[in-house]
């Protein structure tokens, strides 16, 4: 039966990554418009193109190294380290290595098909908005599932493929260090990538020269909207990736450690959730319409709730017909409700509707330091809902399973994870869309269309940034969820070696883990914000230098040189990957090395406390920010040109690598130390100085 | 190439150009190699136009195209009493440049927009330039400073324009400032209320406002008057400006 469910989930990702390929085929049929709006969006296609071969190059390279690493590492039988003979199966680090490549080839395949349909998607939906808004809005929706369909067919495809060949979830481990890897410099190089560009052309074009977003005299346009794709396509849509499989290998390894006779059904049941999210998001997705005069983010929304609801009526009818214990319901669902819930009160905290936005606005009136003190507390009081909604989660899934009898607390932390995540088909798929309507009114304004396209760009822009404030909340929430769930996967993994881990704050070793384990995600985000001012500082030069080498930039006659913001941009998100990504696979490696496996039990605890809290907080606070200036931007408080809205400039500038660097990338971090830890814990226990 | 004549209002100047008045806007505004940018608000006079005031006719013959062909942009006729000494009915079209190069043209009315009700905002644009607060509406603004002056201050022309105060204009102090992006509002009120509390028409808000003109803010339209008479220069309606010169009403918005 086991067996069986493995092959549905296979073909169920077949079927995902299919549909996801016939929507982009639709997509590409679709009126791709003038040729100057084909234009435009060449520039922006053929610089994503280019920043993305450059990527995955230097990804390949990391990648390779690393599973030549894991290869020599898995080759030696790591149940016999520290007995003084160990045997030799290079088959399995083999094993090992090609399933870390894998992971990573399905991350980025998903990724590129994101990207492809993205940047092919934007000219066709400002195109299609030139008819209605409801047009515009379903290329934009259907391309966007393209990315969300491939990612869990191919993540399903994958994990299940994994296991079905070697029935070993610590295998599968691999697949996902694999896929956190490659999300981890996707997602911390887009959003430098897309910050750098961004800042940069506001800083120079607006407030310098004073021409309007997406205007295309100004040189680094291109690389600002490329960013939108980069960082919001192929990185938001990497990082959930990253999740997805964690999560469920995290519950996969908790369930591998229980004992019984149906040990292996609650192995693989966190697979069959992934499937069955696979058929709510698809048939969710067919669900989201706009009427005539409909609103793009209630649909959204519509989407989103309607997804949820279906896949929990499908884990009820497979928890009573399955014969699995009631309390893997209960956590999924559970799970479940808190991700919608967290996800739709991060609303509160950066939609203008509400007083945190308007206060913020408001009080901008006395200055960019009051707007920025305001946003800031806003910001940390943000973190109030998801963490207890986090808090909620965990205990109740942890009490509920454990009383069960049938399954550890721990599983059922790491089941409810899951929950959060299975219906990531419809998450990815409203996320994406947000770039792309994004792009899609910056090529209208860049095309010269005709205002009313602009206006409704405008409208469908405005639904996107609503969900992508959402999805950021739900990412963030379910990567705390699983990183629980790898936490004590990691004990798990550690005691099967026969050690005893004492993770107590009365254990020095404990402490200095924790403290260490706290302070990485905020030299993180210290190390790509001031990776995206050092890029934004070199653009910056380059764009005035153009305005003075050629006054006919200015003044229209003549294109800038767009390659060059381009190229910049990616050079500067590139070379600056290498520290953060030293600090997320070798810090924890040599924290466990030198300090023991405890203290790399608390590395993780501090990571994952700190890390969740700067997450949250980075990106609420850059989100209210943004939306305080949009606020003023429509009428209040004096609107543009008023001191209020010069200092509400100051605030979003500053909540840009908040939200979009910083912010988004600490998950992905928290998730690979934690992975990082689980994979070579076995190697860990057996070589520690201390 | 034919030659325009340009009056200049940011700094106010008479200057020929060879370029057309949206070229040279867009020229004025950004696309100096000196680097002198910023707004441009600039009449477009009679060619014929001929004054013992000005040395018109040399300026032309030296307004000629470059070796390479291109046009010359611009050859300064005069700067400084400019406005002063042009008649108001050699002045054909008014043009609002932005500060990245988008440019408006604007017709003279056939008559001057109806007075309103309530307290009036207004900002002189030449030949000085500071912020203005009346119970006078546009007209008797007008009177007061160029016709028949209560004061010892009389300016022999003047171009300026109406901004909006919306709500403010009928309850200084307390009412909602909207979109209205004035620095220093505190003090915009406080000279308001004393219109209505003090024996003065008139009160000075802004000696030298910064910013540039807030096209966004403009109420109606711009005047430009004499000792001969007074002309408006009305300013379409804000749909108007959305919906047939978006471009321009977007780079004004910013």
């Amino acid at each position: 039966m086991s067996q069986t469910w493995l092959i549905v989930g296979i073909v169920s990702g077949f079927i995902s990554v299919g549909v996801a390929l016939a929507i982009y085929f639709w997509v590409v049929r679709q009126d791709p418009g003038s040729e100057r709006a084909r234009q435009v969006a060449g520039w922006i296609r053929d610089g994503a193109a280019s920043y993305l071969k450059r990527l995955y190059t230097v990804l390949a390279l990391v990648a390779g190294v690393l599973a030549f690493v894991i290869a020599i590492v898995f080759s030696f039988n790591l149940n016999q380290l520290g007995t003084g003979h160990v045997d030799i199966a290079s088959s399995n680090g083999m094993i090992m290595a090609v399933a870390f490549i894998f992971g990573a080839v399905c991350s980025a395949v998903a990724g590129y098909m994101g990207m492809t349909v993205a940047v092919q998607a934007n000219v066709r939906t400002a195109t299609a908005s030139s008819d209605t808004l409801n047009k515009g809005f379903r290329v934009a929706f259907y391309a966007g599932s393209v990315m969300g369909l491939a990612m869990v067919g191919l993540a399903v495809i994958g994990m299940c493929v994994i296991f079905l060949i070697t029935g070993n979830p610590e295998v599968v481990l691999g697949f996902s260090f694999g896929a956190s890897t490659l999300a981890l410099l996707a997602k911390a190089g887009g959003g430098i990538y897309t910050k750098t560009a961004d800042i940069a052309a506001d800083l120079v074009g607006k407030v310098e020269v004073g021409i309007p977003e997406d205007d295309p005299r100004n040189p680094a346009v291109v690389a600002d909207n490329v960013g939108d794709n980069v960082g919001d396509v192929a990185g938001m849509g990497a990082d959930i990736f990253d999740s997805y499989v964690a999560s469920a290998v995290a519950s996969m390894l908790l369930g591998a450690a229980m004992a019984g006779p149906d040990n292996l059904k609650y192995i693989i049941f966190p697979l069959i959730l992934c499937t069955l999210g696979i058929y709510a998001s698809l048939i969710g997705i067919q669900f989201v319409r706009v009427g005539k005069n409909g609103k793009p983010g209630a649909a959204l929304n519509f989407g989103t709730i309607f997804t949820c609801v279906l896949f929990a009526a499908m884990v009820i009818v497979l928890v009573f017909t399955g014969g699995y214990d009631l309390s893997v319901m209960w956590s999924t669902l559970v799970g479940l409700a808190t991700g919608v819930v967290i996800g739709f009160t991060t609303e509160f905290f950066t939609s203008d509707e509400y007083k945190p936005v308007q206060e913020t606005a408001k009080v901008s009136g006395s200055g960019a330091a009051i707007t920025i003190i305001t946003g800031f507390s806003y910001g940390l009081l943000s973190i109030i809902p998801s963490v207890i909604g986090i808090v909620i989660a965990t205990l109740i899934s942890y009490f509920i399973s454990n009383a069960s009898g049938v399954i550890s607390g721990v599983y059922g932390i790491g089941i409810s994870a899951v929950g959060m995540l299975a219906v990531s088909g419809m998450i990815v798929s409203a996320d994406a869309y947000g770039p792309i309507v994004d792009n899609a009114r910056g090529i209208a304004e860049m095309a010269g269309m005709e205002h009313e396209v602009i206006e409704r760009a405008d409208v469908l822009d405005s639904a996107g940034n609503t969900a992508k404030a959402i999805t950021k909340g739900f990412a963030i929430s379910a990567a705390a969820l699983t990183v629980l769930a790898l936490f004590a996967a990691y004990a798990t993994v550690i005691e099967a070696r026969g050690l005893t881990l004492n993770i107590s704050l009365r254990n020095p070793m404990v402490i200095a883990g924790v403290l260490l384990g706290a302070m990485t995600p905020p030299i993180f985000s210290a190390l790509t914000m001031l990776s995206v001012t050092k890029g934004a500082f070199g653009m910056i030069e380059e764009i005035r230098r153009q305005f003075r080498a050629e006054p006919g930039i200015l003044a229209g006659t003549v294109l800038p040189d767009y390659n060059r913001c381009v190229s910049l941009a990616a050079d500067g998100a590139l070379t600056s990957l290498i520290l953060p990504a030293f600090l997320a696979v070798g810090f924890p490696l040599l924290v466990g090395f030198m300090l023991g496996p405890e203290a790399l039990g608390g590395f993780l605890g501090g990571s994952i406390f700190t890390g969740v809290i700067f997450a949250l907080f980075m990106a609420n606070a850059g989100g209210l920010w943004d939306n305080a200036k949009k606020f003023i931007e429509g009428g209040a408080f004096g609107g543009v040109g008023s001191d209020a809205h010069k200092a509400s400039i100051v605030g979003d500038t500053v909540g840009d690598p908040f939200k979009d660097t910083a912010g988004p990338s600490l998950n992905t971090l928290i998730t690979v130390m934690s992975l990082v830890a689980s994979l070579f814990a076995p190697v860990i226990a057996a070589f520690h100085l201390f | 190439m034919a030659v325009h004549l340009y009056l200049s209002l940011i700094p106010e100047a008479l200057i020929a150009s060879m370029l057309s008045p949206e070229e040279f806007g867009a020229y004025y505004a950004v696309g100096s190699e000196k680097k002198s940018r910023g707004q441009a608000i600039f009449f477009e006079i009679d060619p014929k136009f001929r004054s013992k005031d000005f040395c018109i006719e040399e300026g032309i013959l030296r307004c000629v195209p470059h070796d390479d062909g291109s046009p010359k942009r611009s050859i300064y006729i005069a700067v400084y009493r400019v406005l002063e000494n042009i008649p108001i009915n050699v002045i054909k079209k008014l043009y609002l440049t932005t500060q990245d190069g988008r440019t408006l043209d604007l017709e003279p009315a056939k008559k001057l927009p109806a007075d309103d009700e309530g307290l009036h905002l207004y900002r002189e644009i030449s030949p000085v330039s500071p912020l203005v607060v009346s119970t006078n509406g546009p007209k008797a603004f007008y009177e007061l400073i160029v016709k028949n002056p209560t004061s010892l201050i009389k300016l022999p022309a003047v171009c300026f324009a109406e901004l909006r105060l919306d709500d403010l204009a009928k309850d200084p102090q307390n009412a909602d400032v909207g979109d209205l992006p004035y620095a220093n509002i505190e003090h915009l009120r406080n000279c308001l209320t004393d219109l209505h509390t003090k024996r003065v028409t008139t009160k000075m808000v802004d000696r030298l406002p910064s910013g540039g003109i807030p096209y966004r803010t403009i109420k109606n339209g711009f005047f430009v008057g004499n000792q001969e008479k007074l002309i408006f220069f009305p300013l379409p309606e804000e749909k108007k400006l959305v919906d047939k010169y978006y471009r321009w009403w977007r780079s004004a918005t910013m």
